[in-house]
């Protein structure tokens, strides 16, 4: 299931990892491996930091596994359709949580 | 106990970035120390520091310099220049027994500092994700594990201004008596943040500047002394066992004899003659040496009231009526305070001294303290004077005194 954003939000998730995580833009497919692009439990971290300010949200400090970039730009999708619904600045039930 | 020699040298310092360019700045007298230039030094009563020339990024790829303080990336960038001067392929067996000792005062201040300045002055609660990781003191020394893949002790030693001679002396006696084969040991200090600079000005511990140059703000043993500056940088020496190196071949830059260690148990922050004089004869102790066996002096020299009479009222104890023959080199007036790194950069300067023979000038000693009157290389480098064993003294706040005795290969 994806939004109307979803190529876009997948366009901006990209740029952060191919800027941020020198991830080469070949190897982005949606269902590319986090782990095997060289983004681990502690750059995962970063990189919903970077997201967050990407995208200018703020996601909640609860547990999901995110595993695949399509996973992650799906979630992001998500959150971002769910902040313009509620019209609010923290509006999904949902977040991110790494490894310690 | 084994002999342990000195087989490697790395250096990210304020007088250069190898061994030659950094003993040519120290023979020669060209301070380190200048105006520095950050955000809100205005707001410094002497914006002084002896920095680096450095930008990690010449180093460093996107992905790992991100995760770097400026601490560990000086210390990673010294490691591979002392690895690559030991010249010492390690196979998988010796590294997992090789070492990493590291001393640091303040390990990643800049990144806590930045993380800080986000939280308080932004009043923001955007805090980077990678500050803890970047600025624990533990990160110099885990990164040059993780880069060489070195895979025994890897520790970090935190006793302020003596931290890196306490690494260099802890590696020291783990290679002496067999408990490892190679080791990588100094320090790594990056404290030059507006937060860290105001604590040191609040304390009343840095120098004021000279009227005339602000090179020449930093004068140990001067009667007009008025407190230290801070410096930045790193350095490192790759120790192993005397008949380890002599089989493979390695170029030695010198033996580390022994390794003496005290704490004052008194005042957090007031020296101890006592204990400075103690860590001294402690390191003659380790090292089967006499008093008179010592030809020259690194002392401890941060410019300070108070270290500088103790140090001085300390050297005249351990070598009694020898103690103004003997050239005191504080080099300090150099290179600055590296605080954590301050004794490492000491000792391989010490290392270079005796391997060129030349006592290194503790420069700005324009008008001598009365109370201070050892010989200290007062009118500058003095050729033929560091003769062949000398003693680097490190003196810290919360007291732990360690001095390294180290000898010229022949």
């Amino acid at each position: 299931m994806t939004s109307v954003t979803f190529n876009n939000t997948e366009k901006r998730i990209r740029a952060l990892l191919v800027k941020d995580f020198e991830v080469d833009p070949g190897t982005l497919t949606l269902d590319a491996r986090l782990n095997e692009l060289g983004v681990d439990s502690i750059g995962m971290a970063e990189l919903i930091f970077n997201v967050e300010d990407e995208f200018g949200l703020k996601l909640p400090d609860v547990a999901v596994q995110l595993s695949t970039f399509g996973e992650v730009v799906q979630f992001i999708d998500e959150a971002v359709a769910g902040q313009r619904a509620a019209a609010a600045p923290y509006p999904v039930a949902h977040g991110v949580q790494t490894a310690a | 106990m084994r002999r342990v020699a000195v087989t490697g040298i790395g250096l990210v310092s304020p007088l250069g970035h190898n061994a030659a360019d950094v003993f040519e700045a120290a023979r020669a007298g060209r301070s380190g120390i200048h105006r520095l230039q950050i955000a809100g030094a205005h707001r410094l009563a002497a914006p002084l520091a002896a920095t680096v020339q450095f930008d990690g990024t010449e180093h460093f790829e996107p992905p790992q310099f991100r995760l770097l303080d400026r601490v560990s990336q000086f210390a990673v960038v010294a490691a591979r220049r002392a690895l690559a001067d030991a010249g010492c392929g390690l196979t998988e067996a010796e590294r997992r027994r090789a070492g990493v000792f590291m001393g640091t005062g303040m390990g990643g201040t800049l990144s806590i500092d930045e993380g800080y300045q986000t939280l308080y002055g932004e009043n923001s609660d955007r805090i980077k994700p990678m500050m803890i990781l970047k600025g624990m003191h533990n990160a110099p020394a885990a990164w040059i594990g993780i880069e060489n893949g070195w895979r025994g002790p890897n520790l970090t030693y935190s006793t302020a201004c003596s931290s890196s001679s306490v690494a260099i002396g802890e590696a020291w006696l783990r290679v002496a008596c067999g408990a490892m084969d190679i080791a990588i040991a100094g320090g790594s200090e990056a404290p030059l943040s507006l937060g860290s600079l105001k604590a040191w000005e609040a304390m009343h511990t840095l120098a004021s500047e000279d009227a005339a140059d602000p090179a020449r703000s930093c004068k140990p043993f001067c009667r007009s002394r008025s407190g230290m500056v801070l410096g930045e940088g790193a350095a490192l020496v790759v120790l192993e066992p005397w008949d380890r190196a002599l089989a493979r071949g390695a170029a030695i830059h010198g033996e580390l004899l022994g390794y003496g260690l005290t704490t004052d148990a008194g005042h957090i922050a007031r020296p101890s003659i006592d204990g400075q004089a103690e860590a001294m004869a402690a390191a003659l102790a380790a090292a089967g040496i006499a008093a008179a066996d010592v030809d020259s002096i690194n002392a401890h020299g941060t410019g300070t009231q108070a270290n500088d009479l103790a140090e001085t009222a300390a050297i005249k104890r351990v070598f009694g009526a020898r103690a103004c023959q003997i050239p005191v080199s504080a080099t300090k007036a150099l290179h600055g305070h590296l605080l954590g790194a301050a004794g490492a950069l000491e000792f391989v300067l010490s290392l270079l001294a005796l391997r060129h023979g030349i006592a290194l000038p503790t420069l700005h000693l324009d008008v001598p303290d009365p109370d201070c009157d050892l010989d200290y290389v007062a009118h500058g480098a003095r050729v033929g004077a560091a003769g062949r064993t000398m003693l680097s003294n490190s003196f810290a706040f919360g007291g732990t005194n360690a001095v390294l005795a180290l000898r010229a290969v022949a």
